[in-house]
């Protein structure tokens, strides 16, 4: 790769040859199309609901079993990932809107500052979820597993956002593609 | 140093597969063959009795980035022209340097699972082992370390993942996810 990109000439003259399937930035128009298929939309529908399960015991169960917030947000948002690749990642983008994705983000990590600096209010140090056993029993075990369920909203939401970023994004370069299918689209 | 027979098929699997991933021209293959790489040190991990370890490889290794690299292929072009790669010398030279380095430095560590390290007999560790539970009331010790005892360390890693969203809006010069 390292190469090809060293040299862009010599990358140019050999996708040249293959029918002029090598610009470094493919224009809409030539990406690959969104094909149904009737086994991985079947697939994808029995399975995910099991997968959000699955996600949703390991954001949870973090403090008892093996997970917690980060692996089981990343379970948690595979969901949607199978979605897009299953029903288009374009229609599945057309149900959910940022404001969306951007709350539950900034849940998580609100979730997370507001159990850090609570800290505080219950005589103890930013962060320092002991001091929560003077409010109710097994504070502290709540307050961490509260903590966990915030990381997981935090990394499911950014790992759903940085799929429909690259799935349905506009290129970087934007005047070298042709914008006029994709924008209204998205937002 | 002995090696079960299971692990040394998952490493022997990681040597291909890692190969693969970097010799192969076309560049979907050498994904998949990264993924199964990634694959290979998650089953590593649960053999090696590291389980939270483990799901994150599995889930964020061999999972979600290798959907990213495949959304980024196919906004860019491949081409497949040859069935492999050709290695130049600087690249060579590097992996010499590497492999040099860490042939160098690793048998300087201790042992897997050797009673004597630091990991095992060190004081920190000893206490957390002792009191996460009767502090905590979490039974899962990793989980009372990231939150309870490191929950400073862990609230920076969440600020890195946030971090890295906003970053993927200013790269890909987008105001909104969707």
């Amino acid at each position: 790769m390292s190469d090809a990109d060293a040299d862009p000439d010599a990358a140019a003259d050999i996708d040249d040859e293959v029918d002029g399937e090598g610009t470094l930035s493919r224009p809409a128009s030539e990406r690959p199309p969104y094909v149904e298929s009737t086994i991985i939309m079947t697939t994808v529908r029995v399975i995910a609901p099991f997968v959000l399960t699955l996600g949703a015991f390991v954001m949870l169960h973090g403090a008892s079993s093996a997970g917690g917030g980060f692996q089981g947000g990343v379970i948690a948002a595979t969901t949607v990932v199978m979605l897009g690749f299953a029903f288009g990642i374009e229609p599945i983008a057309a149900h959910l809107r940022n404001e969306q994705l951007a709350l539950l983000v900034l849940s998580g990590v609100g979730t997370f500052l507001v159990v850090g600096f609570g800290g505080y209010l219950v005589g103890g140090n930013f962060l320092q979820v002991s001091g929560y056993e003077t409010l109710f029993h097994n504070g502290s075990k709540y307050s961490i597993e509260l903590v966990e369920v915030g990381i997981g909203v935090v990394v499911s939401g950014v790992i759903t956002g940085l799929f429909f970023l690259l799935g349905t994004g506009v290129d970087t370069g934007a005047e070298e593609t042709d914008t006029d299918t994709e924008p209204e689209a998205d937002r | 140093m002995s090696l079960s027979v299971p692990v040394a098929a998952v490493l022997l699997f990681m040597l291909g597969s890692a190969l693969a991933a970097a010799a192969l021209r076309d560049v979907v293959g050498s994904i998949v063959a990264f993924a199964g790489y990634s694959f290979g040190v998650a089953v590593l991990w649960a053999l090696l009795r590291a389980p939270d370890v483990a799901l994150t490889e599995a889930a964020v290794g061999a999972g979600i980035t290798t959907v990213l690299f495949l959304l980024t292929i196919a906004r860019t072009s491949v081409s497949r022209s040859e069935r492999f790669e050709g290695i130049s010398l600087r690249s060579g030279l590097a992996v010499v340097a590497i492999v040099v380095t860490v042939g160098a430095t690793v048998p300087a560590l201790p042992p897997v699972g050797a009673a004597g390290t630091p990991v095992l007999a060190g004081d920190v560790s000893q206490y957390y082992l002792t009191n996460a539970y009767d502090q905590t009331g979490v039974t899962n010790v990793v989980t009372a370390v990231l939150v309870g005892y490191r929950g400073f360390d862990t609230l920076g890693e969440v600020a890195v993942v946030f971090a890295a969203g906003i970053a993927m809006l200013l790269v890909l010069r987008r105001e909104a996810f969707v």
